[in-house]
């Protein structure tokens, strides 16, 4: 069944995901080379677009930076989630038309190949304020194109999922080369506070959000584990909580071993996997059991309780933990079970 | 239901009630701060200057070249002894007109070209292969000749920038956004020029040129877009002031 799930390529709130976010794009740049051409009468076209383009992609980059904490701190936020691919893929093109129209106008037709020029027309390496800006750049729009252009599922499969994530964590790499592009280049060269303001709001805003978001998270696990917190109950079990305290369909994530766990309960069963989705990381203890199988809030990737394993034609897997019910407790074995034998589930009386 | 109680799963043509409520709005809050933002920020920019390039719009111009130290074209004003008018010369791009006019040093020409042009600052961005000899009429007295007069030594702060750019093909074109660009420009053979400001802000606009007055290009390029202080002497040639100066002697200020 997940089959035909998965593959859905494009449904309603997928369409209006797009348009949304198409219309976004359109209201920005209308509202900044409108405004431009109307306060400004001797602005160049040229100017305004490659301004209205580089803003726009910079500040679409906040609200894509954004999405990840704001859904740890609340699932309202998962329907930005689950399309973000979108936002990401929009924003390098933003970014490729503002680096494409600065590299005509700026180092086109010289003496000197403008890739080139990018790099040598501001020699200025060793200085801190004087310090090439465009360089910097042409970085993260190299960064950002490497992760639009893998960021599709057949990439995730084909480079392995370990590598995929690493690359994708080269967004944080990009920002932090833009808040640079921008902080020695527009910055230097504008009057109104008001950039500078909103450039350190910016980073203050997605490196407060993180940390908070990150903390919460930190106590989250920290409660999980209960009162009788990770406590020895024989034969390497830890004590979890009552069995009344997870709801049916829904999962108590706890952090055993180093790693988050998610014991699911599902019709009168139990059953531990781990609560890392093999598709993105996602948080598999928030999600549900949707017709019989643990099903991921980001994306909707599913997995049988029993086994860990995605139901065919999937192939992904989760690991599993052994769990029983010693009167009326939840009791877990945080030691992974290898891929060959899964736990099982156990029945909430108590018997196996 | 609660939101907290709702489970959303992106490929179901619909969202549970609440949380597609909250997305809405949150989308509607999204694109209301996005036209904010570019509003505030377009309003924000830094003031344009006042500069013009009459791009594809060329005309013809009728003059007497001069190629040291850069391209000019003197152009006689209407009436008897209004003087001179100089327009620098560039080609298309980051380039200097030297190919396009060097071998007619002293020569009346009539050329094409688009005007470029900031406050009273003129330059004629020459079409390539438009250049062709004329007979102009002799001169009918000397007050008509070309003028050149020096107004002694100053020491002036301010921006070396590209001319072409700084005129009107870019705007802006000066400060370190610009700085490449300028580089480029100036590389290619464009004439630098040092953008002056005194205390009150009022500005200057004078070519650079060495002791020699010679040409300075190449030698200039490490402080394009930065403050300089240079001292020199300033001439003024019809309605161009040069100002002269070795530039191992100008000063970057910090
Ligand atoms: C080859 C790559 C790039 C080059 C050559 C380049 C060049 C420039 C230049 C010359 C400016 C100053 C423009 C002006 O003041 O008029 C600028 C500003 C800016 N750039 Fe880039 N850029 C590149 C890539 C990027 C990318 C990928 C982004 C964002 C995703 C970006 C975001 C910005 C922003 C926000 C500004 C400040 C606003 C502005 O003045 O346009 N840039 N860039
Ligand atoms: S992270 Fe994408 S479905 Fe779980």
């Amino acid at each position: 069944m997940g089959l035909e799930y998965r593959a859905v390529g494009w449904n309603r709130q997928k369409k209006l995901y797009d348009l949304t976010l198409a219309a976004a794009v359109a209201v920005y740049l209308a509202a900044f080379v409108g405004v431009g051409l109307a306060l400004k009468p001797n602005a160049t076209a040229e100017t305004l677009l490659i301004r209205a383009f580089g803003t726009a992609a910079f500040a679409l980059l906040h609200v894509i930076l954004s999405i990840g904490p704001l859904c740890r701190l609340s699932p309202r936020f998962l329907p930005l989630l689950y399309n973000r691919r979108h936002l990401g893929v929009t924003m390098f093109f933003l970014g490729l038309a503002h680096a494409a129209l600065s590299i005509v106008q700026f180092h086109l037709f010289g003496d000197v190949n403008p890739l080139v020029s990018v790099f040598t027309s501001n020699a200025h390496y060793g200085d801190v304020a004087d310090f090439p800006f465009q360089p910097l750049g042409l970085a993260a729009l190299v960064v950002l194109f490497l992760m639009a252009a893998t960021s599709h599922d057949f990439w995730l499969h084909n480079l392995t999922a370990p590598t995929w994530k690493a690359l994708h964590m080269g967004v944080y790499v990009a920002y932090g080369l833009l808040v640079m592009h921008v902080a020695l280049g527009a910055l230097q060269a504008e009057r109104s506070p008001l950039y500078v303001v909103l450039v350190g709001a910016g980073l203050a805003w997605v490196l407060g959000l993180h940390l908070y978001a990150a903390g919460r998270e930190a106590a989250r696990d920290r409660a999980g584990v209960g009162p009788a917190a990770g406590e020895e109950v024989g034969d390497g079990f830890v004590d979890v909580c009552a069995v009344d305290e997870i709801p049916d369909a829904r999962a108590r994530v706890v952090c055993a071993a180093g790693e988050r766990v998610a014991i699911y309960r599902y019709g009168g069963r139990l059953a531990a996997v781990s609560s890392v989705c093999q598709h993105q990381n996602g948080p598999l203890g928030e999600g549900r059991v949707i017709d019989g199988c643990i099903t991921c809030p980001w994306h909707g990737y599913q997995y049988v309780p029993e086994t860990g394993e995605s139901p065919p034609p999937f192939t992904e897997r989760v690991p599993t933990f052994p769990v029983r019910v010693r009167d009326g407790r939840v009791q877990l074995d945080p030691r992974p079970r290898p891929a060959g034998r899964p736990a099982g589930s156990c029945s909430v009386k108590g018997a196996p | 239901m609660k939101p907290s109680d709702e489970f959303y799963v992106g490929y179901q043509p619909h969202a549970p009630a609440a949380t597609g409520r909250f997305a809405r709005n949150v989308a509607v809050a999204l694109l209301a701060l996005g036209a904010a933002a570019a509003a505030a920020l377009s309003a924000g920019q830094r003031a344009f200057a006042p500069a013009t390039f009459e791009f594809g719009a060329e005309r013809d111009f009728v003059g007497v070249v001069e190629v040291d130290p850069y391209p000019t074209l003197l152009v006689k004003r209407p009436g008897e002894g209004s003087g001179w008018s100089r327009y620098l010369l560039v080609a298309f791009g980051k380039h200097g007109a030297d190919e396009l006019v060097g071998d007619r040093a002293g020569q009346a020409v009539r050329l094409r070209g688009a005007l470029i042009h900031q406050d009273d600052r003129t330059m004629i961005e020459v079409a390539a292969g438009s250049v062709e000899p004329v007979v102009l009429e002799a001169l009918a007295n000397a007050a008509d000749l070309p003028g050149e007069e020096t107004l002694g030594v100053f020491t002036l702060r301010g921006e070396i920038v590209d001319s072409k750019c700084h005129l009107g093909v870019m705007n802006p074109g000066v400060r370190k956004t610009h700085r490449a660009c300028a580089t480029l420009c100036i590389q290619g053979g464009v004439p630098p020029i040092l953008l002056a400001r005194d205390a009150d802000g009022r500005e200057a606009r004078l070519l650079l040129v060495d002791a020699a007055g010679g040409a300075v290009n190449d030698r200039v390029l490490d402080l394009v877009a930065d403050q300089v202080e240079i001292t020199g002497e300033v001439r003024r040639l019809d309605d161009l002031l040069v100002l002269r100066a070795d530039p191992e002697t100008y000063r970057r200020l910090e």
